[in-house]
């Protein structure tokens, strides 16, 4: 069953089919929204709280289709909203806590962590929502509801300064 | 094109996001300037680690449907389940369940769920304890019935679940993993062939089927049964439960998923 079927059964009220979808989606949902919160619990709330409005919401999606880039609209609404009560976003210096994310790859990838982590949160939430959700550069755009050309100057940014900061910046030789 | 307008589009190259046309341009440009040869390959190896980096993420817990509950956390398993047998007999869609369950399982945190989810027990358990309860005979016992006024299950149906259920816990007294085997459906048998020790109770020991309920039947024809049970071996413990998920294969009664809870 591919997951368009999921997203139709799910529409007419099947449990299981809509826990399927969690499955697929959870962990890149979580990876994203770690990355734009910085924080493993806000995420986990994040999630939490976006699965919930999903589900309570999804007999009244129309276009089964567009489930990845409705559902992720509605995870980033809500870390924007948790952002938002935050009065100051301020970076700290610690990794993620372990016992929260659990980073399963190579070390190398904490370092990259590090280095995304770091980003202004425009640069964050493209990096998460390009490679952690795996979207098109025109899902991007409607997710975030800004031009096709902003989401692709902010990957190409967002790149150039992850490059900068582990040593290898891919578009060193390209001015802005 | 020039090196610059190519740079441009690299990242959507190495994605596979770039049109058809477009792209081999782009291939053509790159086997002829070394310089954006190189940084296309290092453009390709930082996409290639951001996408490991996402994949190397680990949700705090992972999601369940209560069909699915994990017997992991019978804390907040049995929490909903007063809740979802309150629900259940007030007359109420099974699936209304599934959001504070989301609430309940997904990663974390939650104070304020539970909160919310508490005041919403206290309602539920007033209904609970205007529901009857009758004495019926399963399995030649006298078992207290919480009755569903609304349940749509006809009773042989629903007698013919309780009884399965009553002599699954049997067996898993009897520590009879061949009995067990074969009132399941394959999904039971092989969650029994990888967790027998989930199946097994105190081998020997007197068991009381202290109440059952209803049977409910769900939208996809699967019948839900919540039995709380006490056993000799432990008759200072308070009694636990087994959630049972039965369904009907082939004209037979089997047993879909069990699930223990406190």
């Amino acid at each position: 069953m591919d997951e368009i079927e999921l997203v139709e059964r799910a529409r007419n009220g099947d449990e299981r089919s809509f826990a399927l979808l969690v499955r697929l989606h959870e962990r890149s949902l979580f990876a994203t929204a770690y990355a734009i919160m910085r924080s493993e619990w806000d995420a986990a709330d994040a999630v939490q709280d976006a699965l919930a409005e999903a589900y309570a919401k999804i007999g009244a999606l129309r276009n089964a289709v567009a489930f990845k880039a409705w559902l992720t609209r509605i995870l980033v609404n809500r870390c924007y909203a948790v952002l938002r009560k935050r009065k100051h976003d301020v970076l700290t210096a610690d990794p993620p806590e372990p016992e929260a994310y659990t980073h399963l790859g190579r070390e190398e990838g904490l370092d990259l962590m590090r280095a995304v982590r770091s980003l202004d949160l425009e640069h964050r939430e493209v990096i998460a929502l390009r490679y952690f959700r795996d979207m098109k550069l025109t899902e991007i755009a409607e997710v975030l509801d800004c031009p096709l050309g902003t989401v692709k100057s902010r990957i190409n940014r967002a790149l150039g300064r992850l490059g900068s900061a582990l040593g290898s910046n891919p578009f060193v030789e390209v001015a802005e | 094109m020039n090196c610059e307008e190519i740079r441009d589009d690299l990242e959507a190259y190495v994605f596979g996001d770039l049109g058809a046309d477009r792209a081999r341009v782009v291939a053509d440009h790159l086997e002829s300037c070394p310089t954006c040869g190189a940084a296309y390959e290092r453009t390709r190896s930082l996409i290639g680690d951001l996408k490991e980096l996402g994949e190397s993420f680990a949700p705090l817990e992972r999601y369940e449907v209560p069909s699915a509950a994990p017997r992991r956390s019978p804390a907040l398993w049995g929490w909903r389940l007063t809740a979802a047998v309150a629900l259940i007999f007030a007359g109420l869609s099974v699936a209304a369940l599934a959001v504070p369950a989301i609430a309940q399982q997904l990663p974390v945190p939650v104070a304020r769920k539970l909160d919310r989810l508490e005041s919403e027990n206290e309602r539920l358990a007033s209904e609970v304890a205007s529901l009857t309860i009758e004495l019926r005979s399963i399995g030649g016992e006298e078992v207290p019935v919480v009755q569903d006024p609304e349940t749509d299950v006809p009773a042989d149906e629903a007698l013919a679940v309780q009884n399965l259920a009553m002599s699954f816990v049997r067996a898993q007294y009897a520590g009879d993993l061949e009995a067990l085997r074969d009132m399941g459906t394959e999904r039971l048998r092989a969650d029994l062939a990888a967790h027998p020790d989930d199946y097994l109770r105190a081998q020997g020991a007197e068991v009381v089927f202290a109440q059952m309920t209803d049977v409910a039947l769900t939208e996809d024809g699967t019948y839900l049964l919540f039995v709380r049970l006490m056993d000799s071996a432990e008759w200072s413990e308070s009694q636990y439960q087994e959630n049972f998920e039965i369904r009907r294969v082939d004209g037979r009664w089997l047993v879909d998923f069990m699930g223990m809870d406190a």
